[in-house]
């Protein structure tokens, strides 16, 4: 393997010494691309006093490619399908070599704060979303009681 | 005793070379992005810029645009500014080779941002389509510049 760039290992560093709130981020020890993550599910969200486990991966070409970003957890969102993968811009279209993995969790956590049924990856939640709100936030709440403990 | 353009075997008499500025100046007044423009004024360039110019491919910046972008003085560079691309000080090298994009003039080094840049057009930190920032034109004083084909 290939050694690991300086940005790779710097910003490994600042997630250990500078963690961002409700989040952590931890390297695999036997590949230093690959990250365990958990995201505190956001206040007054359906989410809320649930912890996601997510993996993370750091591609060859990274940061000229987006990290990789996965739910491991099972959750009910209108934008991360049941797999786990992620329907977020800075993921794809709008990635920039200047965001970091930090930002990018942030990006996650503000979705789980924030549903968007109309631009949905997992298209039976968003049509739940969309007819019955309420519902939805409830399930959504349940699921995170069952899987996100 | 033979023209210039004889003797360098360009195509093309001074008429048709007129008439064409004529086009692309009617063209520039119409539309200061059309293809047809692009097309006339590539006949005033080397055959071996045409392809690159014509064909640009809708990702990523033309080689000749990255090349040209400005450089950023060794003396202009503070000690705790870095590239936010590979996150390194730029005066951790002795030789930074750092570059400002046009409009925004955010900084990066031009290694790390000719790659973005290869696949993009946005600038890394503010999106800005580096571009769509077309220099200005001063098409007043064409008309005076009689003789610019000959240079070409």
């Amino acid at each position: 393997m290939a050694s690991l760039p300086k940005r790779i290992i710097k910003e490994t560093e600042r997630l250990v010494s500078d963690p961002v709130p409700g989040i952590t981020a931890q390297p695999h020890e036997d590949n230093l691309r690959y990250f365990q993550v958990t995201i505190e599910g956001p206040q007054q969200s359906p989410y809320e006093s649930g912890v996601f486990q997510l993996e993370l991966f750091l591609p060859d070409d990274y940061p000229m490619e987006a990290p990789k970003v996965r739910f491991l957890t099972k959750i009910y969102h209108p934008n991360i399908d049941r797999l786990g993968r992620i329907c977020l811009d800075v993921l794809k279209t709008n990635w920039s070599p200047a965001l970091q993995i930090r930002t990018v969790l942030l990006s996650v956590q503000a979705l789980l704060a924030s549903p968007n049924p109309n631009d949905p990856l997992a298209n039976d939640v968003a049509e739940d979303w969309i007819r019955n709100e309420d519902a939805a936030i409830a399930k959504a709440r349940e699921w995170t009681q069952l899987y996100a403990k | 005793m033979s023209t210039y353009e004889e003797e360098h075997n360009t195509s093309g008499n001074s008429n048709s070379r007129r008439d064409l500025r004529a086009q692309i100046r009617n063209l520039y007044q119409e539309d200061g992005s059309s293809t047809a423009l692009l097309q006339l004024l590539a006949q005033l360039i080397p055959e071996s810029m045409q392809e690159e110019l014509l064909n640009e491919k809708e990702e990523g910046c033309p080689e000749t645009f990255i090349d040209s972008l400005p450089r950023v003085n060794k003396c202009d560079l503070k000690g705790a500014d870095a590239c936010s691309i590979c996150c390194c000080g730029y005066l951790d090298d002795t030789h930074p080779l750092v570059v400002k994009l046009p409009h925004c003039s955010h900084r990066f080094d031009l290694e790390c941002v000719a790659v973005w840049l290869s696949k993009s057009r946005t600038c890394p930190l503010c999106r800005d389509d580096v571009l769509s920032h077309k220099p200005k034109v001063d098409i007043s004083n064409v008309e005076l510049e009689e003789d610019w084909g000959m240079y070409g």
